[in-house]
């Protein structure tokens, strides 16, 4: 569904990718990972053509998008975006921030795009924070309300970047619940996290990023067993060491003491 | 023959028997203030949005304009636009609209337009678009860029994102700032009177002429200037709290 072929990107100087490939099916899961500064994030504005790349080719739906005389701004409703520092839009309530694109790029009446809005904070467990603003909300439940701002537009793939990496510990496993709930219900993603347990529990396959290029990529099962990699072991390590996995945040199963 | 000194009470009293000139020249004032302030703020958000997400060309030259506006006497730009036109013989002729009442027994004649008043609200609006720009730019400038991106992310073009996303913020957040201007500006008309208009300080000067009492003349003018722009901050005052985004 989305094949992302050779980007290369540089700024200035500094060469931040150097021929990155890979593709994504629909439905799946994509875990990207590495250490800070090996492209992450560039990649992920590349791949909605944010910040376009200097070569190489990113087809959506067999389109290509990199193409000249794309019409960027309707490509970019197919790809939904969740920033690291969530972006809300300040001056709207959470149920206007989840709306405005429905009403200012889909053109949808006024009351239909509330109405879808409200659907998404249901998926996101925040009907009821709807008409509150972005500051009187948590840090988490600001990021839940940029993934329903994103997934409102129901664009065909979702691109998380680094979405828990600015919050407080006790918040993360709310953000990251809601991400698993997505994943289960068949939701197309790229994640760029260095939370490992949920890696483990929805990534169809891992990437490691390093220094601007695809260093080793693989099912969880393969990077937590064996990697092949002394770098990509190594890190594995420290982030376990620093963080640990959070998996007792998650709950794979069917509990209903989540709320 | 002898007249006697009047006391500072009688100077004032005498003075303020010319209250129909005061009004008139307040109204004056008033009305090139109204409109200076409006073309600089619609012109200098436009320099501001030029400025900022203009790309390199464009947004040298509204910084251009912007300096040159800035770092020019207010004096000088008032005398080109009045008198560059005269010199180059262009037919401005003479003419105005006027507006006449009767108040209090006094038939008040207030001229609210003719070339000089043109030339004044042109010079004011300009100069002022370039200050006001400034704030604006400040003002977008605090406002994260990650807040565009997301709008983009959504599918909004970059000008739509301005406008639905930026702007209402900026709009809000440079109420306090923006208050300078609004402040400055009543008190920067008086350059008209170089020109020949008749606002309140010309007004004021004329009162001079006649009565020979200019100390308490000019003490009334600044008290109305006092009160007017009081009126102006508080009014803003109000605008801010009201516009307030909540939880910010």
């Amino acid at each position: 569904m989305l094949r992302i072929h050779n980007l290369y990107k540089s700024y200035d100087d500094l060469e931040v990718l150097k021929g990155i490939s890979f593709e994504l099916a629909r439905q799946e899961v994509k875990v990207i990972f590495g250490p800070s500064g090996s492209g992450k994030s560039t990649l992920l504005r590349c791949i909605n053509m944010l910040d376009p790349p200097d070569e190489g080719e990113i087809f959506l739906s067999g389109q290509n998008i990199t193409a000249s005389g794309i019409n960027l701004n309707s490509v970019r409703t197919k790809i939904g975006m969740v920033f690291q520092h969530f972006n809300l839009f300040s001056h709207l309530k959470a149920v206007d921030n989840v709306s405005i694109g429905l009403r200012k790029v889909k053109k949808l009446p006024k009351e239909v795009a509330q109405k879808k809005a409200l659907e998404a904070l249901d998926r996101v467990r925040l009907k009821d924070w709807a008409n509150h603003y972005p500051a009187q909300l948590s840090g988490g439940q600001q990021q839940r309300v940029g993934i329903a701002r994103a997934l409102a537009m129901e664009p065909e793939v979702i691109l998380f970047d680094e979405p828990t990496s600015a919050l407080d510990p006790e918040l993360i496993g709310e953000v990251l619940q809601t991400m698993l709930d997505l994943a289960k219900s068949g939701t197309t993603m790229i994640v760029v996290t260095h939370e490992m347990g949920f890696a483990r529990a929805v990534a169809s396959e891992m990437i490691y990023i390093g220094d601007g290029v695809v260093e080793e990529r693989g099912t969880p099962q393969h990077f937590f067993t064996s990697p092949n990699s002394d770098r990509v072991k190594r890190f594995l390590n420290q982030l376990n060491t620093l963080y640990g996995t959070h998996e007792q945040l998650l709950q794979t199963g069917d509990e209903e003491n989540y709320k | 023959m002898f007249q006697t000194t009047p006391t500072i009470l009688e100077q004032f009293i005498i003075v303020l028997g010319y209250w129909d000139r005061l009004l008139s020249g307040f109204v004056v004032t008033l009305w090139l203030y109204g409109w200076a302030i409006l073309i600089g703020f619609f012109l200098g958000l436009f320099l501001a949005i030029l400025r900022q997400y203009g790309g390199w060309f464009i947004s040298r030259v509204s910084t251009s304009y912007i300096e040159f506006m800035r770092g020019t006497p207010l004096l000088v730009q008032i005398f080109i636009i009045y008198y560059v036109p005269l010199a180059l013989n262009f037919p401005v002729g003479s003419w105005n609209f006027k507006t006449n009442f009767l108040l209090a027994g006094k038939n008040i004649t207030i001229v609210l337009l003719n070339q000089q008043i043109l030339a004044g609200i042109i010079t004011l609006g300009l100069n002022s678009a370039a200050y006001q720009a400034e704030y604006f730019r400040g003002a977008f400038m605090s406002i994260s860029t990650g807040q565009l991106l997301a709008a983009q992310s959504l599918g909004m073009s970059r000008f739509s994102g301005i406008r639905n996303i930026i702007l209402p913020q900026a709009l809000r957040r440079v109420i306090p700032a923006w208050s300078n201007e609004a402040a400055y500006l009543p008190k920067y008309t008086v350059i008209v009177y170089f020109i020949g208009v008749l606002e309140i300080f010309a007004q004021a000067h004329n009162i001079v002429a006649i009565t020979f009492i200019s100390l308490p003349t000019y003490l009334i003018v600044a008290v109305i200037f006092l009160i007017t722009i009081s009126i102006i901050s508080k009014l803003l005052d109000i605008v801010h709290s009201r516009t307030r985004i909540p939880g910010l």
